[in-house]
């Protein structure tokens, strides 16, 4: 009797979860399908499930469009160049935020929550004045500068930090450990699942990004992706969706193979979290 | 000691934080020599023997953009003593902000493209050049009278008309043939009435095939409006003119087909509405619809019927804004690069370019030369659908260009869908457009 219970709970919660995971994959698959469409398929009604034939073409007119190659390069120097840097400055200020009672820490710290919730298109004009001004706009560090320091890495940090246990710190202090060593030894492999995960979000969100690199430059040279897959589309006229559909696969691939390889992390990050 | 340090790390850390915020950490001003050897230099002014370089930006993705990217090249390459760099800055309001932050950071380019609605807005805010000095009139007899509307702004000539566009009424002639009705399309509203009613079929209760169907935009209210003999704004561009006869005709139009069942107003948000009326018109679900002059070539590339373009339907008279965009010159331009420039948009816009551009991309083609000429003559003959738009023209107005009707277009598109899906009468919905206009055009 019990264990018939549990089975038939078991089969509701994998349906939910199915009919869930059905809802957030269907764009994605829409997206696969129509990247292997030709023209009419994709206005055609009702629509075709299976493409009729598989047009590989469309993946190779995307990738023709524009100087692709150095698009992809753009992108990875940019969303990794802004992920090492918010590592670099987010690991010592939530640790010091985290562990040590200073002068002014909850003013300092009340500051970098205000920096956490100022949208970017207020700033943008300002930004972009101040890049002007150094002679970085139309440079790969007009890119990644602005988002050196990560108001949302540094307060995700402190709070995973703050989790540790202070005996753990106090030991390392007995055996002599310098300040520096128990963060990089000892804080920071703790809080693993915390920095995979908003590593991963950083480079998810900087890889999308759309609009700053837009604003920021001009040439091709320094351009990233996804200035690239919007070139595909036509302002007036009849948008080749199949070709667009194909780059935005050219976009999404790498996340989707990040994600694949992060995605033990990201569940303990969020297990983590809530305990 | 050591607290003293923390402190001071976590102040200057917590600073950069806030800074990164609002705008960029102060370590990068480190780094400024060391990158500043990679930016592209801006604006170069020319030395003895050196070109001018003069920054094009445009906002046309797609095929166009590659096209726009290749007439630079044969601009470039039969213009020694003038390098044009293209670049590409997104739709046509991301350029409009990314021109407007480039003008205040002083690195702004020296030719770009403004969609027609919006040059009032930039020649008001001191931003253009005053192209009168160079045209010296005689862009009244290169261009087509009905595209210059739109480059004027104060009675000084601001722009030059570039891709530009004209709303029409598509017609699925293969349809029109089979219910018995001219295949050129309905001339009159009364006529496009009664061919709805002619092709709209019902299945039980249900419609499976509508007449008509339009996305219910600013763009074409506006071309209703002017068949009705009205305007949008007054002359004197201080007051919203719709509050009368002419303003609420178009409504009424529309809500009187929808409410017959006759016309399907698509539904999503602006573009996709668009979307929605040419995916039915392809799939033969609705049997005519309006849509840009530059939808012609996809459509009828889509399309498993004969596709035919038509004017859009005169009620008093015939009547349609124009769209698109046009070239215009930045006033922070040195005169070494206004000098350039104009060669360049002279060349962009001269019958040679733009009768290819045209024949290309389904813009129309700007000058009046082009449209005399036999290469033109011969394509419209091949194609007439393509000519529909040019000979529109004749009764074409240009768009309203206030500064505050970017924002009025806004206002006037949300109480007309109002009015059209019946959350509100004819007569309300203008009534709030014109007091909320009041507040816009006051400006």
């Amino acid at each position: 009797m019990m264990q018939a219970g549990r089975i038939a709970w078991k089969t509701v919660e994998w349906v939910l979860l199915a009919a869930v995971g059905l809802v957030f994959l269907f764009p994605f698959l829409w997206m696969f399908l129509t990247a292997f469409k030709t023209m009419p398929e994709v206005y055609q009604f009702p629509p075709t499930w299976w493409p009729e034939s598989w047009q590989f073409e469309n993946f190779r007119i995307a990738w023709n469009s524009g100087p692709f190659p150095t698009y992809v390069m753009n992108s990875i120097f940019v969303a990794g160049g802004i992920l090492i840097l918010q590592f670099l400055i987010a690991v010592p200020a939530a640790y010091a935020f985290a562990r040590y009672r200073f002068a002014g820490r909850g003013w300092l710290f009340g500051l970098t929550l205000i920096a956490l919730m100022i949208p970017g298109q207020v700033i943008f004009l300002p930004v972009y004045v101040e890049m002007s001004h150094w002679g970085l706009v139309n440079t790969l560090w007009s890119l990644i500068l602005p988002f050196g320091a990560s108001a949302f890495g540094i307060f995700l940090l402190r709070q995973s930090f703050m989790q540790v246990p202070d005996e753990v710190i106090e030991a390392a202090r007995l055996d002599d450990a310098s300040e520096w060593k128990i963060m990089w030894t000892i804080m920071v492999p703790m809080a693993k699942p915390v920095l995979v995960t908003f590593g991963l979000f950083s480079f998810i969100y900087h890889w999308n990004d759309y609009f700053w690199p837009l604003i920021m430059t001009n040439s091709d040279s320094v351009r990233t992706l996804p200035i690239g897959i919007s070139m595909l589309k036509a302002a007036e006229g009849g948008k080749q969706w199949n070709v667009i559909m194909a780059g935005n696969m050219i976009l999404v691939l790498p996340i989707l193979v990040v994600f694949f390889f992060a995605q033990r992390h990201i569940i303990s990050a969020f297990v983590y979290q809530s305990k | 000691m050591k607290k003293f340090q923390v402190s001071m790390l976590a102040c200057v850390l917590s600073v950069t934080a806030v800074l990164a915020g609002c705008g960029g950490s102060k370590e990068a001003a480190g780094s400024n020599n060391q990158a500043g050897g990679s930016s592209a230099p801006q604006g170069q002014t020319a030395s003895a023997g050196k070109p001018v370089e003069i920054d094009f930006w445009y906002a046309l993705g797609g095929k166009n953009g590659e096209y726009i990217e290749k007439m630079v090249k044969d601009f470039n390459a039969s213009h020694k003593d003038i390098v044009v760099k293209p670049s590409y800055q997104g739709n046509y309001y991301e350029n409009h902000s990314k021109v407007l932050a480039a003008v205040t950071a002083g690195n702004q380019p020296d030719v770009t493209m403004v969609e027609v609605g919006s040059i009032g807005a930039f020649a008001d805010a001191k931003v253009l050049e005053d192209l009168g000095p160079y045209a010296n009139g005689a862009e009244k007899q290169k261009y087509i009278p009905g595209l210059l509307g739109n480059s004027y702004w104060k009675d000084k000539l601001y722009a030059v008309p570039f891709n530009r566009s004209t709303p029409l009424l598509y017609v699925n002639r293969d349809m029109l043939k089979a219910a018995g009705l001219d295949p050129n399309g309905p001339k009159s509203w009364e006529e496009l009435r009664q061919f709805s009613e002619a092709l709209t079929k019902k299945d039980g209760g249900k419609t499976s095939q509508y007449g008509f169907s339009t996305a219910i935009d600013i763009w074409f209210y506006e071309a209703l409006v002017l068949q009705s003999g009205g305007t949008i704004l007054t002359d004197d561009n201080k007051q919203l003119a719709i509050n009368n006869e002419a303003g609420k005709a178009p409504l009424q139009f529309w809500t009187s087909m929808l409410k017959e069942g006759v016309m399907k107003a698509p539904p999503g948000e602006k573009y996709n509405a668009w979307d929605v009326a040419k995916q039915d018109f392809l799939n033969e679900k609705v049997a005519m619809i309006f849509s840009s002059t530059g939808d012609l070539r996809g459509l009828k590339e889509g399309a498993k019927f004969e596709v035919g373009a038509a004017f859009m339907p005169a009620n008093k008279s015939y009547g349609a804004p124009t769209g698109g965009a046009n070239l215009v010159m930045l006033a922070k331009s040195s005169d070494d690069e206004k000098k350039a420039a104009w060669e360049f948009m002279q060349w962009m816009t001269d019958t040679k370019q733009t009768i290819p551009f045209s024949l290309e991309s389904g813009y129309m083609p700007v000058t009046a030369e082009a449209v005399e000429s036999d290469e033109m003559k011969q394509a419209y003959e091949k194609e007439p659908n393509f000519e529909v738009a040019v000979k529109q023209l004749e009764y074409a107005s240009p768009r309203p260009m206030v500064p505050g009707y970017k924002e009025l277009q806004e206002v006037i598109m949300t109480e007309i869908q109002r009015a059209v899906l019946g959350q509100a009468s004819v007569d309300e919905a203008i009534q709030r457009a014109d007091e909320k206009a009041q507040k816009l055009l006051k400006k």
